[in-house]
């Protein structure tokens, strides 16, 4: 929790947040959210490979190394 | 925004004795006294003796070696640096034979740690190597600049929804705006969000300490009230460099008794009946001070420099000024209609292609006829860079190319050099070999005016013609009674030592705290020996996030944003005082470590100096 605290401070001091009135910060985080929740969301939709992929690079090997295993093994019968 | 308790001033001193105990547990343990401070210095003295004659030589030898008469062949260079070998290891003036004479410090059996690169280089990039203009970093600058973009477009929606709070001429349909508008857009829209970090009213001396008043903004920075409360703050932003702004003292009663017996003001200028002994006897003791012929004052600093310069200078003239040269500079110079060439900042090769160029070419505008008078005009100190000009190597062009020098002195008269006598004390320089020095009295002394000093000619050229002396009204008795007593004190006139411990004082906090917030990782601009120590935060938030946050924690400081810096970087601007004592400055690295790290402020990729920082 104390550690979310920390990122969201540097996330409103880098993007000047912290300097706005209130109602410009919700217009602000609304604006980013939905531009999140929309890259997020399109992606899912439209690239599901490519998130796959990401998804694999990203996260460590142990986690998929059983379901990439059975996968293989799919792939090769 | 600060702390609305009552009797703050009782917690501040908790907060430093704190502070104090907290202070074990830093690297920087030593401000235990150690040693009797009588003995360290005496044996110090005695170990240098056999040196002290070869001394002077040397470091007269120093600036005027052979190296800055031709500053760019190779092998004058290696001249320097094998003459750098042999001269004393220290580069600031006498610190080593004068003892910390503050009443709070009691250690000074050691020595400040003197810098890696001294007596190693020639003084030329030994003084480069001792400035830092450290590179922002990419993403920094990138967000800095998005920032920037959405606060101007939430700026104009604001202003296209939302009438401005502010009074309004009737009968003025169909004008053209008096004020300029983006200045007023910037101001109403961008400013106005962190203005509570500007301009704050204190009602104390502005000394080590100062009391702020507290105000509250219920519409976020269109106005303010008072609460009707008061902190104590540790005062990191005046320029009250050797501390001689104080309630109490010889200074301030000298100035009291100037007052009952003199009246507050002439009411007229120095060319009718404003003038009087005081003043002359001023002018005389100026003079002396820095080793000139003659020297005149004016009320006010500002006015020295913007109403000074155009009579100094005509249309036919060039002027070749450093490009973060002070506002008054500027406006002096958009007065006098000369010629305004720019050079990069305290970059003599650059000084030199400009210069050679306006030589050379002559004056397009006069059909390339020569130039009526070449003047160079560079300050001691830029007060927004923390960095000190390079003087010796500017004497050296000036005499090459027989162009003018002027030097503005307004932070550096009283801060730099071992007897207080700014940037030509600090380089050994000859102050004669400046055409004019002009400083002011408002940093240093505590006062409030300017001085341009030279030659008996010049100032008496300047004496018939300068708007600044014709016109303004004389200086008050009170506030040039300051400036003497501050002035006589710093020369040790007044038969004590005050003024040399004073400005040992100030080169040690200076040294110490530039040294601690380098090795905090925070990125400082500036020369190492420059009381003026600038903290680069790069966005315009958190310039306000950490005026905010220091205030809270009883610190005052000062902020600069984009119209006075570039865009890019803002920054807060510690000043430094022979006032501070070590507990102080302790107190406030402490402050800003933490806030530092919390807001993410520690830029810099520098290797960082493992070993505590000794005072």
């Amino acid at each position: 929790m104390v550690d979310f605290k920390h990122v969201y401070r540097q996330y409103e001091l880098i993007t000047c947040i912290n300097m706005l009135e209130p109602w410009e910060r919700k217009l602000i985080n609304g604006f980013f959210l939905v531009m999140l929740t929309l890259v997020i969301f399109s992606s899912f939709m439209y690239l599901p490979n490519y998130l796959e992929t990401l998804v694999h690079f990203v996260t460590p090997p142990q986690w998929h190394s059983s379901t990439e295993n059975v996968a293989q093994k799919m792939a090769r019968s | 925004m600060g702390n609305f308790d009552g009797d703050s001033g009782t917690v501040f001193e908790q907060s430093y004795a704190t502070t104090n105990g907290a202070n074990g547990k830093l690297p920087n343990g030593n401000g235990a006294a150690i040693g009797s401070p009588s003995n360290g210095g005496l044996n110090l003295n005695h170990a240098e003796e056999p040196r002290g004659e070869a001394e002077p030589f040397l470091s007269q030898r120093k600036f005027s070696a052979p190296a800055y008469t031709e500053i760019r062949t190779r092998r004058c260079n290696a001249n320097a640096a094998a003459e750098a070998k042999n001269r004393s290891p220290n580069y600031h003036p006498e610190k080593r034979s004068i003892a910390n004479g503050h009443a709070k410090v009691l250690r000074d059996h050691e020595e400040t740690q003197p810098n890696k690169v001294e007596g190693i280089l020639s003084p030329e990039v030994e003084h480069s190597q001792k400035t830092s203009f450290e590179e922002v970093p990419l993403h920094t600058a990138c967000l800095t600049y998005l920032g920037f973009y959405l606060l101007m477009i939430l700026g104009y929606i604001n202003q296209l929804l939302f009438v401005p709070k502010v009074a309004t001429e009737k009968g003025r349909e169909g004008y053209v705006t008096l004020y300029d508008a983006f200045e007023s857009f910037y101001s109403r829209y961008v400013y106005r969000r962190i203005k509570d970090c500007w301009n704050r009213p204190i009602c104390s001396v502005p000394g080590d300490e100062l009391t702020l008043k507290d105000r509250v903004s219920d519409d976020y920075g269109w106005s303010f009230k008072f609460t009707g409360t008061e902190t104590r703050c540790l005062n990191l932003g005046s320029y009250n460099y050797l501390g001689f702004a104080a309630a109490t003292g010889p200074c301030a009663d000298e100035s009291e008794e100037k007052a009952r017996n003199f009246g507050l003001a002439y009411c007229s200028s120095r060319c009718e009946l404003g003038n009087n002994e005081q003043l002359q006897e001023l002018e005389s003791l100026t003079a002396r001070y820095l080793g000139v012929e003659d020297a005149i004052v004016f009320g006010m600093g500002f006015a020295t420099n913007a109403l000074n310069l155009p009579s100094l200078l005509g249309p036919n003239c060039l002027v070749i000024s450093d490009e973060k040269n002070h506002a008054s500079i500027i406006l002096g110079l958009r007065l006098s209609g000369a010629t305004t060439k720019v050079f990069k900042h305290n970059n003599m090769r650059d000084l030199e292609r400009v210069l050679r160029q306006g030589v050379c070419y002559g004056n397009p505008k006069n059909g390339g006829k020569p130039y009526k008078k070449v003047m160079i005009l560079v300050e001691g100190i830029f007060s927004m860079e923390g960095s000190i000009v390079r003087l010796p190597e500017i004497i050296a062009l000036k005499k090459k190319y027989k162009a003018y020098l002027y030097l503005d002195e307004a932070h550096s008269i009283g801060a730099m050099g071992s007897h207080g006598k700014g940037v030509t004390d600090y380089f050994n320089v000859d102050p004669k070999d400046v055409d004019i020095l002009m400083g002011t009295f408002t940093k240093s002394f505590g006062s409030a005016g300017g001085y341009l000093a030279g030659t008996k000619k010049l100032i008496d050229f300047l004496r018939t013609n300068s708007h600044a002396h014709c016109y303004a009204s004389s200086i008050s008795p009170p506030i040039a009674q300051q400036i003497m007593t501050s002035m006589k004190t710093i020369m040790g006139e007044d038969g004590t030592e005050i003024g040399r411990r004073k400005i040992m004082q100030l080169a040690r906090n200076t040294r110490y705290f530039r040294r601690r917030l380098a090795q905090l990782g925070v990125i400082t601009y500036g020369h190492e020996d420059s009381p003026v120590v600038p903290m680069l935060v790069y966005l315009f938030s958190k310039i306000g996030a950490v005026v905010r946050t220091l205030t809270t924690r009883h610190i005052a400081v000062v902020g600069a944003g984009f119209p006075a810096t570039p865009i890019m970087e803002g920054r807060i601007r510690f000043c430094l005082s022979a006032a501070h004592t070590k507990e102080q400055l302790d107190y406030a690295l402490e402050a800003i470590d933490e806030i530092a790290d919390d807001l993410g402020l520690k830029y810099s990729n520098k290797p960082r100096d493992p070993n505590p920082i000794i005072y």
